[in-house]
């Protein structure tokens, strides 16, 4: 008898309905469209819409190092995934543009009874574009289901930073792989096609995300994909330095770059993560990065 | 004799493929074991037993099986540019760069073998493509092209995968690690019923859908990368 596949589990959480809504209940369907445009050597969010629960702030130019570079903050008050849930977000990086976006603070995906919650994310970044979409975490609490699908597609020239950091639960009060099941896929193209694809799959029930060679005694899992010219001896070397995070980089496949892996407590993690961006910053575009301003 | 049933050579195919006597290099290749090994994460059988199971279950199941079936049935079919396009898909998902590097360099070696012996139209054209780099040349996606041809069924292909995964990491041990000739069987013996579960749990995926997951295997394989002593290739 096969096991299910992740895929087939996400097909039978669907399946199972939603109690009906309170009343006034919004959001479950988030929607997210930011484009950026290279106007005048800087560059410029030309399209914001958002609906429930999102927000964007308007493009900020705080980056000394990087004055052409646009940051945007994605607000969510809720700063949760409930189940049903479904929320699709889009950035578009145009030509020549620069673009760092983040999220204000910790995505939580609550702990769900029936069917399940889905993220989708697709990031373009056309022709010598240059895009960081750098999330902060996200926390699966006790009976979470979490499917994430990120898309990257770089142009000729392009190149992106795009990291990831999966905290297995509410650790503060010792919880932590008590979800259900999470899978999360990143699938990474360019005009000739894939390039790399990166699966996440977790189900602790059946089988144990603590054994050796998987988590081993870690439980934040980061990583960091650096797409573009970078090499990954600075990066493997700069992770190691860091933090106390069990860290490594290697180069990705089809010659796309540099991932970095980091495995261990959630501030060395966001550590040694923070350090390959600023080592791929400046492979990439020949700067620094920035002090965080959310800290 | 036009009447007779050609007569099935498979299994013995299978021994063949199976065999470490085969001439593939696999002995360069340890899946990280060398640095398991070297960082005190597997000091005896027990933990190679544990660490052979994880691969097992999350590496050879979900992604290196699924190749070999897939390039199986491409290649039963005679579909070409169906094999290339499973050669590179499994490239895109190993992303440990001295993975891909053992796994191209072993199935290469295989592929102009089995185009001088097997007189394959088929395996011929498909070890030209890689030579051209058409095709990476991955061992699981040229096992399942190669066990195609032989006769081989998809799931005696995915079992000898599956045992030459485990004799190549276990012999590898064996250099770096003091354990037993009867430790070494023992643990190959146990990994049987591990090498059909991560078949059968996998039939039914497709090449759609390969979810290696192993995030510390990953992170100690760029460890061995750059690890100043080392016996094996990846």
């Amino acid at each position: 008898m096969a096991a299910e596949s992740p895929q087939d589990a996400f097909e039978t959480y669907a399946a199972e309905r939603l109690p009906p809504a309170a009343d006034g209940a919004v959001g479950k369907e988030g929607r997210l469209d930011a484009a950026f445009a290279a106007v005048d050597g800087e560059t410029r969010l030309v399209q914001d819409y958002a609906t429930v629960p999102f927000h964007l702030t308007g493009g900020l130019d705080h980056d000394e190092a990087l004055p052409d570079l646009s940051t945007v903050y994605l607000q969510s008050p809720t700063g949760a995934v409930a189940q049903g849930d479904r929320h699709d977000l889009s950035v578009t990086v145009g030509e020549g543009a620069r673009a760092h976006v983040t999220t204000g603070n910790a995505t939580k995906v609550h702990g769900m009874d029936r069917n399940y919650g889905r993220v989708d994310v697709s990031l373009q970044v056309a022709a010598d574009g240059y895009l960081e979409y750098l999330p902060e975490p996200t926390i699966l609490h006790a009976d979470a289901r979490y499917r994430g699908e990120t898309t990257l597609s770089v142009a000729e020239g392009a190149s992106a930073v795009v990291g990831e950091v999966v905290v297995p639960g509410r650790l503060a009060r010792d919880e932590a792989f008590e979800f259900e099941r999470a899978y999360t896929r990143l699938r990474a193209r360019d005009p000739d096609g894939l390039l790399f694809e990166d699966t996440t799959d977790l189900h602790p029930a059946e089988r144990d995300p603590r054994r050796p060679g998987v988590m081993g005694d870690h439980d934040v899992l980061g990583t960091l994909y650096v797409v573009g010219e970078a090499a990954a001896d600075p990066l493997h070397e700069r992770v190691v330095d860091a933090t106390t995070a069990r860290a490594g980089a290697t180069a990705l496949p089809n010659d796309a770059g540099v991932m970095v892996r980091a495995l261990g407590e959630r501030a060395a993690v966001s550590g040694a993560l923070d350090a390959a961006w600023d080592e791929a910053r400046r492979m990439l575009v020949g700067a620094p990065a920035p002090e965080r301003r959310k800290d | 004799m036009t009447d007779e049933l050609p007569v099935d050579e498979s299994p013995v195919a299978a021994l063949q493929f199976a065999d470490s006597f085969l001439p593939a290099g696999s002995f360069t290749t340890s899946y990280g074991v060398e640095q398991f090994v070297a960082a005190d994460e597997v000091e005896d059988a027990a933990d190679l037993q544990a660490l052979v199971e994880t691969y097992l279950d999350r590496q050879i199941g979900p992604c290196d099986m699924v190749v070999v079936a897939a390039a199986h049935a491409a290649a039963s079919d005679g579909d070409h540019d169906e094999v290339r396009r499973i050669d590179r898909r499994c490239s895109a998902v190993q992303l440990p760069a001295e993975f891909r590097e053992s796994s191209t360099r072993t199935g290469g070696q295989l592929l102009s073998l089995v185009a001088d012996t097997e007189a394959d139209q088929f395996l011929a054209a498909y070890d030209e493509a890689v030579g051209a780099g058409d095709a990476p040349g991955n061992y699981a996606a040229v096992l399942g092209a190669v066990a195609a041809r032989t006769g081989m069924t998809a799931r005696q292909a995915a079992l000898v995968q599956g045992y030459s995964f485990v004799t190549d990491l276990v012999g590898a041990a064996q250099r770096v690690l003091r354990i037993g000739h009867t430790d070494v069987q023992r643990i190959v013996t146990e990994s049987r019923p591990a090498i059909v579960a991560a078949w059968e749990a996998n039939v039914d995926r497709t090449v759609e859908e390969l979810s290696p997951f192993a995030p510390l295997i990953d992170v100690l394989s760029a460890e061995h990368e750059r690890a100043e002593r080392r016996l094996f290739l990846s």
